[in-house]
C-alpha cells in the first residue's frame, strides 16, 4: 500500500483573541498524517488538541483564529481556500466525530434525516438512494434494526448508539481523513471497545486515515500507528506507538505513562504529574514543562527547546537531548 | 393527540369556574349598580324595589349560584345600557379585537424573527446594537403614548392612514403597529439570546462539520430549536396583547371588546364586564392550549400523556 502524505500541518498557530489579549491555544504545531495511517494526539485537557483538530476542519469559531502556519490536505493549503471550497471537503473527504455523542445530534430531526443530509450534500443521489445508503451505513456500524433506528429521534437511542450514528454520518461519504475527537470518552468501557474496534475495521476497509484525539493511553496503544504528545499548545514528542511506550523520551510523556495504573502491581496511590498546565499568565519563558519537570535545569528556565530528531523517527522537545546531541556532535 | 386535546379542554372547566368566581366577586364588591340605573331623584323605595327585583339583596353565595346557573347556559345577564343579553353583544365585538390582536402578533413576529436571528448571528454588529437599542425603546413606550404619536405623525401630519375607526386595511395599520412594537421588542431579545445559546450547541458544530452552508445551519438546525421558546413567549404575550387592546382600541376608537369593556366599566354595566372578562379569559386559556399542542408538534422529545 502506498503511503503518501495526506495531511501535513506545519507551524500551525491558532490564537483566541479575548478581551484580556491573545491566548495562543495552538503554538507552532507541525505533524503529518499519511494515507490510511492512524495518528493519535495525546495530552491533558487544555493542551490544544481539540483546537488543532477544529483548525484542520476550519471550524474554529470566533474569537479563535488561525494566525500562522499552513495545513496541507492533498497538497492543498486549507488556510487559503474559500469557505465554499472548504464546505465541499467537510463531511466529504474530511470528516469529524465529536466527544459528546449525547448532544452532537440535533434533537428535533430523525437519525435518517441527519444522515441523509450529509449524503445529499456531497453525492449526486436521489432522496431514495440517500435513504438506502443511510440505512446501509447504519447496518455497517453495527446498528440492529437499522430501518427502525433510521426513523428514530436521537433521544430514543443510547449514547453508544448515538456515537455509532455519528460514525455512520462521518463515514457516509468515505472520507480520506477522519478526525475523531475523544470519540469514546463519554462512553462506558465495553462500548468504548466496540466503538474502537468498529472504527478500526471501517477505516481499514476504506484506507481512511484517522487523527485520533485522546487523553486515554489505552486507546492510543489499541489504535495508533504514530503518537504525537502535546503540551501547552506545542508538540513535545512524536514517535511510533511501539517506541513511545517502550522508550518515552520527554519527561512529560514519561510522566503520562507512569500515571497510568498498572494491573500487575498494587499501588498505594495513583501516580500523577505534579502541578497543572500553565495558563497564559503563568506561561514560562523557557521550556513550557519545566515547572513540573523533575529534570529541570537553569537552561530549561531560560530558553525554549526546539523539536529534535533523536533517531528512529522519534522527535522530542527537551534540553536533555539537546545536551546529549551537543555532546556527541 | 385528539385525546390529549380533549383532556386539556376538560381541564379548562375548573379554571373557568375559578375565573367566574373571581369575576363575580370583583363585581360584587364594586357595589350596587342600581343607583346608576335610576334617576338621581329616585326614592329609597324605588331603589330597594329595583334591588330586590334584580335579586341584588340576596346573600353573595346565592347570587353567585344563580349567576353560575345562568352562566352554564351561556347567559351573562342583561346589559343595563343596551337592554339586551350581554354575551351576544360581546361576541359581536370579538372579531374586531381578534383581527387587531392577530394582526399585531403576526406583525410582531415578522419583525422580530429576522431581527433576532440577525442580532444573534452578527453579535455586536451595527444591526445588533440598533436592534438592542430599538428593543429597549420599543418596550419602554406605553401603548397610549405610542398610539397618539403614530396618529400624529402618520395620520395628521402625513395623512397616510386614517385617524381612527375600523374598515379598510389602512385602518388596521396604526393600531396593529402600536400593539406590535412592545411585543416585537420582547420577542427579538428572547430570540437573540436563545439563538446565541443554540448556535453554541454541539449539534450545530456537527451540522457545520458536514459541510453545510452557514445559512442552512442557522435556519434549519438552529432556528427550528429556537421555535420552542418563541412559541412560549408568544403564547404568554397573548394576554398582554389582549390587555393592550383595551387601551389601543380606546385610542383608535376601534370597535372591539376593549372599547366595550372600558365603556361598561364606566357605566357599571356589570353583565358586560363579566362577559368580556370571561371571553378574554377563555381566549388566553385557549392560546396556552395551542402553545402546548405546538410544543408537541415541534419537539419529538415532548410526549403526549
Amino acid at each position: 500500500m502506498k503511503k503518501d502524505t495526506l495531511l501535513s500541518v506545519s507551524e500551525l498557530k491558532t490564537y483566541f483573541f479575548m478581551e484580556s489579549g491573545a491566548v495562543p491555544s495552538v503554538h507552532g504545531v507541525s505533524f503529518e498524517v499519511k494515507q490510511g495511517e492512524t495518528v493519535a494526539i495525546v495530552g491533558e485537557s487544555g493542551c490544544g488538541k481539540s483546537v488543532t483538530s477544529l483548525s484542520i476542519m476550519g471550524l474554529v469559531s470566533s474569537p479563535g483564529k488561525i494566525v500562522g502556519g499552513d495545513i496541507r490536505f492533498h497538497g492543498q493549503d486549507l488556510t487559503t481556500i474559500s469557505e465554499k471550497e472548504y464546505r465541499k471537503l467537510r463531511g466529504n473527504d474530511l470528516s469529524m466525530i465529536f466527544q459528546e455523542p449525547l448532544t452532537s445530534l440535533n434533537p428535533l430531526f430523525t437519525i435518517g434525516s441527519q444522515l441523509d443530509e450529509v449524503i445529499l450534500l456531497h453525492q449526486q443521489v436521489t432522496k431514495e438512494e440517500a435513504r438506502q445508503k443511510g440505512i446501509e451505513m447504519l447496518k455497517k456500524v453495527g446498528i440492529p434494526r437499522a430501518e427502525q433506528v433510521y426513523r428514530s429521534y436521537p433521544h430514543q437511542l443510547s449514547g453508544g448508539m448515538r456515537q455509532r450514528v455519528m460514525i455512520a454520518m462521518a463515514l457516509a461519504c468515505e472520507p480520506k481523513l477522519l478526525i475523531a475527537d475523544e470519540p469514546t470518552t463519554a462512553l462506558d468501557v465495553t462500548i468504548q471497545a466496540q466503538i474502537l474496534q468498529l472504527m478500526r475495521k471501517l477505516v481499514k476497509d476504506n484506507n481512511t486515515a484517522i487523527m485520533l484525539i485522546t487523553h486515554d493511553l489505552g486507546v492510543v496503544a489499541e489504535m495508533a500507528d504514530t503518537v504525537i504528545v502535546m503540551y501547552a499548545g506545542q508538540v513535545v514528542e512524536q514517535a511510533d506507538v511501539f517506541t513511545l511506550f517502550a522508550a518515552p523520551a520527554h519527561p512529560y510523556t514519561q510522566g503520562l505513562l507512569a500515571s497510568t495504573p498498572k494491573i500487575q502491581t498494587i499501588e498505594e496511590e495513583l501516580q500523577s504529574i505534579e502541578g497543572t498546565v500553565p495558563t497564559q499568565e503563568t506561561m514560562p519563558k523557557g521550556c513550557r514543562f519545566f515547572p513540573r519537570c523533575p529534570h529541570a535545569s537553569e537552561q530549561c528556565v531560560q530558553n525554549q527547546p526546539s523539536l529534535l530528531k533523536i533517531g528512529g523517527g522519534q522527535l522530542v522537545r527537551c534540553w536533555l537531548f539537546d545536551a546529549k546531541e551537543a555532546a556527541s556532535g | 393527540m385528539a385525546s390529549y386535546i380533549f383532556k386539556r379542554l376538560g381541564e379548562m372547566i375548573p379554571v373557568l369556574l375559578i375565573i367566574s368566581f373571581i369575576v363575580f366577586a370583583l363585581v360584587f364588591v364594586a357595589g350596587n349598580p342600581v343607583a346608576l340605573m335610576l334617576p338621581e331623584d329616585a326614592s329609597q323605595e324605588d331603589i330597594d324595589q329595583l334591588t330586590a327585583s334584580l335579586g341584588l339583596d340576596q346573600p353573595f353565595l346565592v347570587q353567585y349560584g344563580k349567576y353560575l346557573f345562568h352562566l352554564v347556559q351561556g347567559e351573562f345577564g342583561e346589559s343595563f345600557r343596551y337592554n339586551t343579553s350581554a354575551l351576544p353583544l360581546v361576541l359581536e365585538r370579538l372579531p374586531a379585537t381578534l383581527e387587531l390582536a392577530v394582526a399585531a402578533l403576526v406583525l410582531a413576529v415578522t419583525m422580530a424573527i429576522p431581527l433576532g436571528i440577525w442580532s444573534a448571528t452578527k453579535q455586536n454588529s451595527p444591526v445588533d446594537l440598533l436592534a438592542a437599542g430599538g428593543s429597549v425603546i420599543g418596550k419602554a413606550m406605553p401603548n397610549f403614548w405610542l398610539g397618539i404619536m403614530l396618529i400624529l405623525i402618520f395620520s395628521v401630519m402625513l395623512g397616510w392612514f386614517p385617524v381612527s375607526g375600523r374598515g379598510t386595511l389602512g385602518h388596521l395599520v396604526l393600531p396593529a403597529l402600536t400593539l406590535a412594537t412592545g411585543l416585537a421588542a420582547e420577542i427579538t431579545r428572547l430570540l437573540r439570546s436563545s439563538m446565541i445559546e443554540i448556535l453554541n450547541q454541539d449539534y450545530i458544530r456537527t451540522a457545520r462539520s458536514k459541510g453545510m452552508r452557514e445559512g442552512m445551519v442557522v435556519y434549519k438546525h438552529a432556528f427550528r430549536n429556537s421555535l420552542i421558546p418563541l412559541v412560549t413567549v408568544v403564547a404568554l404575550q397573548t394576554s398582554t396583547v389582549v390587555g393592550g387592546t383595551l387601551i389601543t382600541e380606546t385610542v383608535f376608537s376601534w370597535p372591539g371588546l376593549g372599547q366595550l369593556l372600558i365603556q361598561a366599566v364606566h357605566t357599571r354595566d356589570m353583565a358586560i364586564v363579566q362577559a368580556c372578562v370571561f371571553v378574554i379569559a377563555v381566549l388566553v386559556i385557549f392560546m396556552n392550549l395551542v402553545a402546548d399542542v405546538l410544543y408537541r408538534l415541534l419537539d419529538p422529545r415532548i410526549k403526549y400523556e
